[in-house]
């Protein structure tokens, strides 16, 4: 690109589209950049040009302002939406077998069986998108109909928001929401300043400046109004912070250089304007091209370990269903061929046509459909949904300070929480409160503050102030001058500063406290008032702080004697290597050593005088850097690098940041729980260790050892990490908590030439520090954790975490101060830290425990009912006849068996109180002990046993005289109704009365709707149940099955729960048994005693080192009798768990 | 819920009693949405499973008993005549014996009653090997069309006898009335004819509603292959019993159905001669023909299964509770023992 422009012609439209092509080529080369070098992401090369309030046609390339969020039209919906559903496996099969059962020939229902059931399940998910769908369209046509001050042909009007188009000029006033992304080129404020607010964009409520961009200033309304010009801009991309752009004017606006655009000179849609009378800007991006329309978009959904299992097991239950399908065809035409043509009565004709081999197997496809629960996706959906409510309504998890709720964004995980091995939090905000206050300070070497913990407050500090010493007063100036807070004066006189960066402001008003303060900020002049004195700066540059510079300057002219003055202020490592040679900083280091060994956040200030020459050199460097297109950051950095070297150390200042409520008690809370913890954060190693000391992340010596990975280089760095790794090893044996600290630097290396040697240590270690690190890296720390199998939860609550939060399988996020990125970005938000207990330990283990319970129980009864018509089809020559009539077996799917079951979302086996107290209980949920092929298993043989039991007894009850298909299927199918309703009981841990009202309401209600059914003379069951009900054989009959059903099943459930009783059936005993002696309190205290052992045995690498298998304490057979659900466990439970562990051991390498 | 004097952890959120400021988005609190309704939680108290185990033992004993003197109670004569029936000569070729409409396929047989019978002495005719479940012929027939006149001409399901050569609905159609059974019995005893009553011998319902009083059997039995018993063209369907009986399917390849009635005592050792009139074709493919004369009780006909069930499945009840009674005082076991808690326990599992 040609940056200087001296002799550039703007292309004429005409020339666009030739231009675009010829772009294309080099947007591949940038785009694969990109992936090897993921700090950076380069912005799109393909570039618009906007032309300021030019006529329509030039408009046409670009959209309208039409926002629309709308996933579907009027006419799209049902062909879009239809073919999204049919995406899914499962409704394919069923749209299958419900084309199939079109054909009458091999029907062996009504069609409606599935028709019916399968068109309720589309429409109730259509008419929920369409809802959804519908609610968006309502609020775009509100955004869209907003009136809107627009220049059209050099004239204001008031239009419609939709109707703006790039190139406009548009017009706010105070409070106005911004309609789309503009580039400012007027306010009402003479220095071309304005003030914005970007809570909707990014969750930061404090106010943002806004400049106009050079080459407009000084524009008098009436000429913005006939402004032309070019804006040349990159493609719409939705990266909020970042916008590299060029102006250039039109005569008579002339001005030769072409000027560059930032973020600083826009107002992105959604925006709201504030402190400022009026603004006018060029739209640049609209409709759903803005920024904020391009962030949208539908995130990837989540799956769950237990919806991967659930499709897991739908899979098996599919192959079984074919094997089935299989053997009965054949079975049947082999019937068929010898017996039926015997039989005269069913008149078999000699010559079938040519697909007759395939029809009885066809039949039994069928009939063995309802063995995939049709079901199970609507009830799934509905109880996930009331997951998330739940969480939503969760009292306990609001947080009363910020007046926030919690929120599940996300209603389909659930079930995850509950299975979270490891969590990887940020520390800034998440562990802290992320409320700074400025304690100590060491300035040129003399210490401020250690005595009282408070440097405001120290005597020789205020006397330092009061009597002028130079050095004191440079180091306010700098706290004072070198950030971007924004002073804004209340009406009451007092100033209240808003700052981006929490450090800033506890810099800034520390300085205020010390009598320095900083009073104005108008345009590029601050003013601060020392004393009674007034001095004023005048801005020149400010040199932005990124996360990887890790620091940040700004270039100001004392306006006293106009001498320009470089103010630096970062981490010690970003400072100190750029000391002016000779300098003694030894102080200066060992302040930053110990301060941060106290937990205290500290950042080093640093100055430089600069020529006059000096500067103009580097100013025209920087201001080409600042209007390059392609890599402006990098080039940025580059360029600032030239300008921050010999640094005047002026001391180093240390900020604390509070523990937030509750956080150590949390963490020792989930480690118990079996959670390993990670903490990731961009804080230097020291403050890190400290502050994972403060919340019981490590221990001290000698219950815990830290190990260090270090080094610059990658020999170095490797020895370290070997050296670790074979520390690890040895000491798994030793009940101690070992942890290891890692660096961004190392980390880098580490994580490119030794990804397998730090993949096997991550697995062995329970703990990690990981200090220094970027956001790319976080992710791709959680991308590694998740690459060997484990449920990662990323918890963190700045824009930092965000991709952190996104890559990981539960992101959650903490709405604080830092604003609501990280909480947008998330599954769920919440408040404080301390809520992530109840979330895992609650919400997280009941939805795992209820889903696994539900999705098994949709399995058992369907396949009941379908091991009963195979039972029966035995019995009728294996032609595929079916036992029940299309209504019963349609009512039993999706209503007679699916309503009780969803009490189970109050289900609760152990009460809130008793999970807290003994964490460890949520090893069941991670190990994923209650829904996995063994329980399966379990539930299978159940079903079999229940459908042989069904089946034989009707049979023989109803055998002879009373042999009459009619009343047998409802005998069989009343059978298979007092059973689940049993079953449901009996899995039920806790009745409320919600739930006693669905299973004897429903079981009622079987009886009441069949007897309205047979009331009717056209249906086919008429008077079967009136006569059924008069006979005694049939409750006689009725109660037999019941009790030789469940029988077994009470008597298995007890056996295991008194005599081989899991860890819940022990807590259940405790927390219930009314028994003084073994009260909670008592166990408690006997659990204390041994807790040692638990604490340090169970959850401890030894038992997952091996195979890599996380978190099993009992032994492989603890899994059979981990719940009284499995009744018959075919599966060696510790053969698949040895086969999932080799696949884990495959995935990681 | 219960809770007893825990003492609930520190940082468990304590709810203030202050009212919520206005604007709060603080969650508006229900017991449900707390997920905190009361609940009872039982557990698996030895005392209650052993209980429940007794108990059931307990009445199922009874009703065991009961049932199985009910089906003791009930006197039935059974009689298979398929093979007796066929004269000696013939039993070589049974199928052309049944097929011929040459021979005489009357045929007697005396029964002797054992025990005293009270009237209504039922008599059934009970088939085996005979699938009326089969799903092509279960499916033949068409109900609409045995309802009313009006849908006569509604033989869609009743392939392959839906209509007759000439085109006409066969009425009724379908294969389970083309083959209805049509072997006949007469009783005698001492020459003296005892009275079968055949009326009232389908369910109520099915006369009433199923089979139309203005429905008449027409181009019945009229093609080329005659399957079972011919209808009385002039009687309507609601009034052909035999018929009506017939398409009620049975369930299972084994079954009986009912012909009619003896509205007399029968004595012991009563000989009763039968004339039986095997017009049936059972012989193709090996079923069996018997008839049933059945008094009735409570549970039905005779059948021990339920009282046999009852009586094992109590026995064995009240068996596991002595089981688990035993297990409970020789191998005690304290509800909630902490010892047992599994990381506990394991622990000490992997220490040695």
């Amino acid at each position: 690109m040609d940056i200087n422009g001296e002799a550039r012609v703007p292309p004429s439209p005409s020339s666009l589209r030739q231009k675009f092509i010829l772009c294309l080529p080099f947007y591949y080369v940038i785009i694969q950049r990109d992936e090897d070098h993921k700090l950076y992401v380069s912005p799109p090369i393909m570039k618009r040009f906007v032309y300021i309030n030019e006529n329509e046609a030039i408009k046409d390339p670009y959209c309208d302002n039409r926002i629309s969020n709308r996933k579907y039209t009027l006419l799209n919906f049902l062909p879009k939406n239809l073919w999204e559903q049919f995406r899914r496996f499962m409704n394919q099969y069923f749209l299958l077998i419900a084309c199939l059962q079109l054909w009458p020939l091999i029907t062996p229902v009504n069609p409606a069986s599935t028709w019916g059931p399968l068109i309720f399940i589309f429409a109730v998910s259509a008419t929920k998108e369409a809802w959804d769908d519908y609610n968006r369209y309502l609020s775009d046509k509100q955004a869209n109909e907003k009136e809107i001050w627009v220049v059209k042909d050099g004239v204001r009007k008031h239009i419609q928001a939709q109707d703006i188009h790039v190139g406009d000029v548009v017009w706010l006033r105070e409070n106005d929401e911004v309609p789309c992304d503009l580039i400012l080129i007027g306010t009402s404020d003479p220095q071309g300043i304005c003030y914005i607010e970007t809570s909707a964009l990014d969750g930061e409520t404090d106010l943002k400046t806004r400049v106009i961009p050079s080459a407009c200033v000084g524009l008098a309304s009436e000429q913005l109004q006939r402004i032309k010009g070019v804006i040349e801009c990159p493609k719409p991309d939705k990266d909020i912070r970042r916008f590299d752009g060029n102006l250039r004017l039109f005569p008579p606006f002339i001005d030769n250089d072409l000027c560059p655009l930032t973020i600083n000179n826009t107002l992105l849609q959604s925006c709201y304007l504030r402190n400022t009378e009026w603004a006018c800007g060029v739209s640049v991006y609209t409709g759903n091209e803005t920024k904020l329309g391009m962030s949208r978009g539908i995130p990837e959904p989540k799956l769950t370990a237990v919806d991967a299992m659930i499709d897991k097991l739908t899979g098996a239950i599919f192959l079984f269903q074919i094997v089935v399908v299989i053997v009965l065809g054949f079975a049947g035409n082999i019937w068929k061929d010898t017996e039926a043509r015997q039989q005269w009565y069913v008149m078999y004709p000699e010559e079938g046509p040519w697909y007759e081999l395939l029809i009885i197997p066809l039949r039994f496809e069928l009939l063995c459909s309802i063995m995939i629960p049709i079901s199970i996706k609507v009830s799934l959906d509905l109880v996930k949904s009331l997951y998330a409510k739940f969480i939503d309504w969760d009292e306990e998890m609001y947080d009363r300070d910020t007046n926030t709720p919690s929120h599940a964004a996300n209603t389909a995980i659930s079930e995850d929480l509950g299975q979270v091995e490891y969590i990887l939090t940020d520390k800034t905000g998440t562990l802290t409160e992320n409320k700074m206050l400025f304690r100590r300070c060491c300035i040129n070497g003399i210490f401020y503050g250690n005595e009282s913990g408070d440097a405001l407050k120290d005597v020789e500090l205020l006397n330092a102030v009061s009597n002028n010493v130079p050095d004191v007063i440079r180091f306010l100036t700098v706290m004072a001058l070198c950030n971007t807070v924004i002073p804004i004066r209340s009406d009451n006189g007092t100033i209240l500063y808003k700052a981006q960066s929490q450090d800033e402001e506890a810099l800034v008003n520390a300085a205020a406290c010390l009598h320095l303060v900083l009073i104005g900020r108008n345009g590029n002049t601050l003013d601060i008032k020392f004393n009674t004195s007034i001095i004023q700066y005048e801005i020149l540059d400010i040199l932005e702080f990124t996360f990887d510079r890790k620091r940040m300057s700004v270039v100001v002219k004392d306006c006293q004697n106009d001498k320009i003055l470089l103010f630096s202020k970062g981490a010690d490592e970003a400072i100190f290597p750029h000391a002016r040679s000779g300098q003694q900083i030894r102080t200066s280091v060992e302040a930053v050593e110990q301060y941060s060994q106290l937990g205290l956040r500290t950042l080093c200030l640093g100055w430089r005088e600069l020529e006059e020459d000096e500067y103009r050199e580097w100013s025209r460097m920087f201001k080409e850097a600042s209007s390059t297109l392609v890599d402006r950051e990098w080039k940025l950095a580059e360029v600032c690098q030239r300008l921050e070297h010999d640094f005047e150390i002026l001391g180093v200042t240390a900020i604390e940041d509070r523990l937030q409520d509750g956080v150590p008690e949390t963490i020792e809370t989930l480690r118990q729980a079996g959670i390993n913890f990670w903490m990731l954060t961009g804080d230097k190693q020291n403050t890190a260790i400290q502050i994972a000391l403060l919340c019981n992340f490590i221990s001290s010596e000698p219950k815990g050892q830290l190990l260090f990975i270090n080094g610059k280089t990658e020999d170095e760095v490797l020895r370290s990490l070997e050296r670790v790794l074979l520390t690890m090893r040895i000491t798994t044996t030793e009940p101690k908590d070992m942890a290891f600290v890692v660096d961004g630097w190392a980390l880098e290396i580490v994580l490119k030439h030794y990804r397998e040697v730090f993949t096997e240590l991550a697995i062995l270690s329970r703990t990690a520090i990981c200090c220094r690190v970027t956001p790319s890296q976080k992710a791709q720390l959680v991308e590694l954790l998740k690459s060997c199998d484990y449920r990662t939860l990323a918890i963190g609550d700045g824009g930092n975490d965000v991709r952190m939060i996104q890559q990981a399988d539960i992101g959650v996020g903490i709405s604080g101060r830092e604003g609501l990125q990280a909480a947008r970005a998330a599954d769920y938000s919440i408040g404080k830290f301390r809520f992530l207990k109840r979330l895992i330990l609650v919400h997280g283990r009941y939805s795992y425990n209820r889903t696994a319970f539900l999705s098994q129980y949709s399995f058992y009864k369907s396949l009941l009912i379908c091991f009963i018509q195979i039972l029966f089809s035995l019995f009728s020559g294996v032609s595929g006849t079916s036992l029940f009539n299309s209504v019963s077996l349609m009512a039993y799917n999706v209503f007679y068996t699916s309503v009780p079951v969803l009490t189970s979302v109050l289900d609760k086996d152990l009460s809130e109180k008793t999970v807290m107290q003994h964490p460890q209980i949520l090893f069941y949920c991670q190990a994923g002990r209650l829904l996995n092929p063994s329980t399966f298993a379990g539930w299978f043989g159940r079903s079999l046993y229940h459908a042989l039991v069904v089946f034989l007894v009707s049979v023989h009850v109803y055998a002879n005289e009373k042999c009459e298909m009619e009343e047998m299927s409802m005998v069989a199918l009343s059978g298979c109704i007092w059973l689940q309703a049993f079953v449901v009981a009996l899995e039920m841990n806790s009745f409320t009365i919600l739930q006693h009202l669905a299973i004897w309401g429903n079981f009622t209600a079987f009886y009441a709707i069949n007897c309205i059914v047979s009331a009717l003379p056209s249906a086919g069951m008429y008077t079967i149940m009136f006569r059924l009900a008069r006979q005694p054989s049939y409750w006689i009959t009725m109660t037999l099955i019941v009790v030789i059903g469940m029988g077994p099943v009470l008597a298995l459930k007890y056996f295991r729960y008194t005599y081989r009783s899991s860890a819940i059936n022990l807590l259940q005993q405790a927390e219930r048994s009314r028994s003084p002696f073994f009260s909670i309190g008592n166990l408690e205290s006997q659990l204390k005693s041994t807790e040692k052992d638990a604490a340090s045995l169970s959850p401890q690498p030894k038992s997952r080192s091996p195979v890599c298998e996380p978190l099993l304490a009992d032994s492989p057979t603890a899994i059979r009798r981990s719940i009284g659900s499995s009744t018959y466990d075919f599966f060696q439970p510790s053969q698949s768990r040895l086969s999932s562990s080799y696949s884990r051991n495959y995935k990681s390498k | 819920m219960n809770s007893n004097g825990a003492s609930s952890s520190a940082t468990d959120g304590v709810r203030d009693s202050n009212p919520p400021k206005r604007n709060s988005k603080r969650p508006k609190y229900s017991k449900f949405t707390q997920q905190e309704l009361p609940a009872c939680k039982p557990i698996l108290t030895p005392a209650i499973v052993i209980t429940t185990f007794a108990l059931i033992g307990i009445i199922f004993i009874p009703i065991g008993l009961a049932s199985l003197s009910a089906s003791e109670r009930v006197v039935e004569i059974v009689d298979r005549y398929d093979l007796d029936c066929i004269p000696e000569q013939l039993r070589n070729d049974q199928l052309a014996f049944i097929q011929s409409s040459q021979t005489n396929k009357t045929c007697t047989r005396s029964v002797i009653v054992p025990r005293y019978m009270k009237s209504p002495v039922f008599i059934y005719y009970e088939l085996d090997n005979f699938y009326q479940n089969h799903r092509r012929y279960v499916k033949s027939r068409s109900d609409k069309q045995l309802r009313s006149k009006a849908s006569e001409q509604d033989t869609s399901t009743c392939a392959p006898e839906s209509i007759s050569s000439d085109g006409s609905p066969i009425v009724p159609c379908g294969l389970i009335a083309w083959s209805l059974f049509n072997d006949t019995y007469s009783f005698s005893f001492n020459n003296e004819v005892l009275m079968v009553n055949k009326k009232n011998i389908a369910w109520g319902s099915d006369k009433s509603h199923k089979f139309g009083r203005d429905v008449y059997p027409k181009n019945f039995q009229s093609g080329q292959l005659i399957g079972g018993a011919t209808l009385n063209a002039s009687i309507p369907l609601s009034e052909q019993e035999d018929l009506i009986v017939w398409m009620r399917t049975a369930a299972l390849p084994t079954f009986r159905k009912l012909y009619g009635r003896i509205e007399e005592d029968l004595q012991p050792n009563q000989k009763i001669t039968v004339v039986i009139e095997n017009n049936y074709n059972t012989y193709s493919f090996g079923g069996k023909k018997k008839l049933v004369l059945s008094t009735t009780s409570w549970i039905g006909g005779k059948n021990d299964f339920l009282g046999v069930a009852y009586l094992t499945v109590g026995g064995l009840c009240l068996f596991l509770a002595l089981v688990f009674i035993l297990l409970y005082l020789f191998k005690p076991r304290t509800m909630g023992d902490p010892s047992y808690l599994s990381w506990n326990r394991n622990a000490a599992g992997y220490a040695d």
